[in-house]
């Protein structure tokens, strides 16, 4: 993986000629967002920022001295120690103070963190976030933008560039509250198969080359994939499939929505290490490897700090992202002060730092590892042993095995199974949740044949997962007799 | 709080079916199917149920359990603003704790909740909205402030084609957006009261649905401090207003920011200690709203943070009839998602036992609102001031390069004078020479259609497109010199 030194957030072009090709961003915009207009008392503002010493009486922001906090402290682990996250929960490791002041020296002064801001965040976040881009993916030429997380801006993304009656492209089991959000706007939904390693790429080029406008609308220009710990079947892509399904993007000019909370829960090694050597355990993003500038990078920080932190950001080339910063700065605004005071102190050089970060990152995977292994353990010897149910990925994707070919009755016995495992006291979500039905005539077989999976999570306490695979084992030898 | 004349056109609740405003959009939303399993959950009868189906972090692996905040003290502050701005006062401490009793912890603020908000944030403002506003029978749903509010709103009821109804001097950043998605804005005539009622009805009575698409069916409007006018509407303009809602069946989108910084009011020097006084006192001095005489369930209010605490809070609430509330809730749920966990947290417990409770926080307001009076005053030798903006009329007549055309026929909304054309040009010497800004009420004006004018005496709006928005939300120092600039401005510009 090539190191590129730090840059700040609007990187300046780095050469890479040989491989980019001309990409006409424009007629990927949805009509609203080619109609919407900037703000006009905001480009008043910027006007006014140029002069200095310029007195600005046109806008109605409170003044600082108004804001009724001079100080917000939080209480975090100290990142010393060697463990951080089992020493944090066990109560047993020391605990740090970072603070973000309204009056005094900080890295991110409350009097900017208060203010009314541009869509796209502050600076100083946008700056430690891209520096984070720069270290574990080196896009080759992006800008980036906050989030409210990632809903917020996987949903502004099907605005940016979804017209009512466009086709987008997504896995056929997905994250279905996100693909139900789009429907409304008029988007419909062309489910690719997948297998156990995800989505396969030789579907979505048959997708494609088969494609026909005239009775299909017009062909798909968005593909929706979560690349890591996909919800809910908890594959990753492999970086072959990665380059399989950018090169098809290129070759059909499809904007890749790459939504990836669970990146940094990828590392599967125990060392303790710098964030450059994290950057090679890791997977490769497709931002990565993005030298047309197709990708949108949907980054959050609900997985590894808190869902509640609403917050996260979208790496894109700089005309999406002035786009989004348009309708960002229409609705919902940019992201809340104190979220980005906290960052911006964690991410500092009072906090912990980037690297400081990565270490926690690390101590949290271990812990997502321990408790994996925990669950297959219990799985082999509580599920597996009866024949009717296996494991893999992530995120548990359980396969009791019905029998016939096409046109089965799967669903409904699915159902019944997921009832009874409700009333033997489990829950577990059951793939039909998930299932992306096509509606487009692009698939052969329908998709309830396919749907006997479950997924389960192994984020809760061990007991819950020792109890619950106990309850599921149980209950599925009941029901296959 | 007097007692609005309203008849009610609705059942013994109030509400009315009001679905038929809702935008396609909003009709063909469906809710979260992983919601959906939620609810079949809650309806199982074993207890003891064991859920592997969410993926929420643990709350023992958030890298915080404890947050604090220090605020002004407001206990026995007469005037805590000012006291907080010489650091002459006391400050106080609030806690957010993750393990340990509060308000709402952070164990329940940041896992993934529902689209409203959290259940204890949402009990605090519904509490104060009702102690506040009196609305008949609505609900409260979190915002990530007025912005998110209103286009949210504008997307609950706004198709290509729609007309909606405003000032016709307005906010471009909230009238911008659904411009995008193909809603135009019609503009009502104002006077130095807001909105002038009469021309509201006689726009909506001269209709053409045949040349002009359907009848407007949303308001929307900021009765007090109006922005940039700065006006405020007075009880009898809302009464009118509202029947005429009523009789057109409209819907109206009260955004109110500067709700709580009415100025002029008769005050009534409330020294009680006795926290039930003073709220009452306090409340008994502000202007009822369209929500606390809305029978019909055809208003929703969006009340904000920013201005009463910060604007990079990004919190908000929105007051409306539960069939509005819950398709904002899914919206929501299908969008932003709910508030931040942190904004949450801290208004909680600044509502709460441990913070400011209800009454500290309507003693904030009252100092903040005495802060920005005693700012406007500094300006009242000058210019007729109100709210947080000035609105400056020019008499661009007295310019020597002013020409007025005689009207002959044709559009009448088609300029007769070069006002916009100096207006342009002042702004602009003001920012490059002089080095003050100010908004030019261009910016702020809806464009007219001949369609809804009288043809008879009108004066287009390009004619009457005479104003600067000033603020004085800045120091006093700031709004001297800002003053002094624009004097000197104004004239070399008349000596031109």
């Amino acid at each position: 993986m090539v190191f590129l030194p730090p840059t700040t957030s609007t990187t300046s072009a780095v050469d890479v000629g040989l491989k980019r090709s001309h990409v006409d961003y424009y007629r990927h915009l949805s009509s609203e967002a080619r109609s919407r207009l900037p703000n006009p008392i905001k480009s008043i503002w910027k006007a006014a920022q140029v002069k200095t010493g310029t007195i600005n009486m046109g806008n109605g922001d409170p003044h600082h001295t108004l804001y009724p906090i001079c100080e917000m402290n939080f209480v975090v682990p100290s990142i010393e120690e060697h463990d951080p996250v089992q020493s944090w929960r066990s109560g047993t490791g020391e605990q740090n103070i970072i603070a973000s002041y309204k009056d005094d020296p900080c890295t991110l002064s409350l009097r900017t963190a208060f203010a009314y801001g541009a869509g796209a965040g502050l600076k100083e976040v946008r700056d430690a976030l891209a520096d984070l881009n720069d270290r574990i993916h080196s896009p080759p030429n992006h800008t980036v933008s906050l989030s409210l997380g990632n809903a917020d801006a996987l949903t502004k993304c099907f605005r940016l560039l979804g017209d009512p009656g466009d086709s987008f492209l997504c896995e056929e089991f997905t994250f279905s509250a996100m693909t139900n959000a789009a429907l409304p706007l008029g988007i419909k939904w062309v489910p690719i198969r997948m297998d156990n390693n995800g989505l396969v790429p030789s579907d979505l080029e048959r997708i494609l080359s088969n494609w026909d406008e005239a009775t299909q609308g017009k062909r798909p220009h968005v593909l929706y994939t979560i690349p890591c710990s996909q919800n809910p079947t908890g594959s990753t892509l492999s970086l072959e499939r990665r380059q399989q399904i950018y090169q098809i993007a290129h070759d059909w000019d499809i904007i890749i929505l790459e939504d990836d909370p669970y990146f940094f829960l990828q590392v599967r090694c125990n060392s303790m290490g710098t964030t450059r050597a994290i950057a090679e355990v890791l997977p490769r993003s497709f931002l990565s490897m993005d030298y047309d500038g197709r990708v949108m990078r949907l980054d959050s920080f609900s997985k590894i700090v808190a869902p509640g932190m609403r917050l996260g950001w979208v790496t894109s080339n700089s005309f999406f992202a002035e786009k989004l910063d348009m309708l960002t700065d229409s609705s919902s605004q940019h992201p809340h002060g104190m979220g980005q005071a906290f960052i911006s102190e964690l991410l500092g050089s009072s906090g912990w730092g980037v690297d400081g970060f990565m270490k926690w990152i690390l101590s949290l995977c271990n812990e997502y590892q321990r408790r994996r292994d925990l669950f297959m353990d219990v799985f082999r010897q509580k599920v597996a042993i009866s024949g009717f149910a296996t494991a893999e990925g992530t995120t548990i994707w359980d396969t009791p095995t019905v029998p016939g070919g096409p046109t089965t009755n799967t669903a409904d016995l699915m159902d019944e199974l997921f009832r009874k495992l409700l009333n033997s006291g489990l829950v577990m979500m059951p793939a039909s949740t998930f299932a992306i039905v096509d509606r487009t005539g692009t698939t052969g077989s329908h998709i309830n044949d396919r749907v006997n999976f479950f997924r389960a999570t192994f984020v809760g306490t061990d007991v819950t997962i020792r109890d619950g695979l106990t309850i599921f084992g149980r209950t599925l030898e009941e029901f296959f007799f | 709080m007097e007692e609005p004349q309203i008849n009610s056109n609705g059942t013994d609740n109030g509400d009315i079916d009001l679905s038929h405003h809702l935008s396609d959009e909003a009709r063909n939303r469906v809710a979260n199917p992983l919601k959906d399993i939620i609810r079949v959950i809650s309806e199982c009868p074993v207890i003891d149920l064991i859920s592997m189906a969410n993926g929420d972090p643990h709350h023992s692996l958030y890298p915080f359990r404890q947050i604090m905040y220090e605020v002004p003290s407001v206990q026995d502050a007469p005037d805590p603003v000012t006291s907080w701005r010489n650091n002459s006062g006391l400050a106080q401490i609030i806690r957010s704790y993750k393990d340990k009793e509060c308000a709402l912890s952070i164990r329940d603020a940041f896992p993934y909740s529902r689209a409203a908000g959290l259940q204890q944030c949402i009990d605090v403002l519904t509490d104060f909205t009702k102690l506040m506003f009196a609305p008949p029978n609505h609900h409260v749903m979190l915002t990530l402030g007025n912005s998110d509010g209103i286009t949210k709103v504008f997307r609950l009821f706004g198709e290509k084609g729609d007309h909606f109804l405003t000032d016709e001097f307005s906010f471009p950043s909230m009238t911008n957006s659904p411009l995008a998605y193909g809603v135009k804005w019609v503009g009502v005539k104002m006077d130095p009261g807001g909105i002038i009622p009469e021309e509201l009805e006689r726009i909506l009575a001269k209709w053409d649905e045949v040349k002009s698409g359907r009848r407007p069916r949303v308001l929307y409007i900021v009765p007090v401090g109006q922005n940039p006018t700065g006006s405020t509407l007075t009880v009898d303009r809302r009464k009118k207003i509202y029947a005429i809602a009523q009789r057109w069946d409209l819907i109206i989108m009260e955004d109110d920011p500067y709700y709580f910084l009415q100025y002029d009011i008769p005050q009534t020097n409330c020294a009680s200690t006795d926290p039930d006084e003073f709220i009452k006192n306090f409340r008994s001095t502000l202007i009822p709203t369209f929500l606390s005489m809305d029978v019909d369930g055809r208003v929703l209010r969006i009340d904000t943070f920013s201005k009463v605490l910060a604007p990079g809070m990004r919190l908000g609430w929105i007051t409306s009839n539960k069939l509005f509330h819950q398709k904002l809730a899914d919206y929501t749920d299908s969008s932003t998602q709910p508030p931040h966990a942190f904004g949450q947290m801290f208004v909680t417990e600044m509502l709460s036992e441990h913070g400011w409770k209800v009454e500290g926080f309507c003693r904030w307001l009252k100092s903040l609102r005495m802060d920005y009076q005693s700012r406007r005053d500094f300006l009242l030798d000058v210019f007729s001031a109100r709210r947080m903006f000035v609105w400056i009329e020019v008499f661009f007549e007295r310019h020597p390069r002013f020409v007025r055309e005689q009207y002959s026929g044709g559009s009448p909304v088609v300029a007769r004078t070069n006002t916009e054309q100096l207006l342009k040009e002042l702004f602009e010497r003001l920012m490059n020479t002089q080095g003050v800004v100010f908004i030019p009420s261009s910016t702020f004006a809806i464009p007219e259609n001949p369609l809804w004018v009288e043809s008879d005496g009108h004066v287009p709006l390009s004619d009457r497109n005479r104003f600067l928005r000033a603020t004085f939300a800045g120091t006093e120092d700031i709004i001297e010199k800002g003053m002094i600039r624009l004097g000197n401005g104004l004239r070399e510009f008349f000596q031109d």
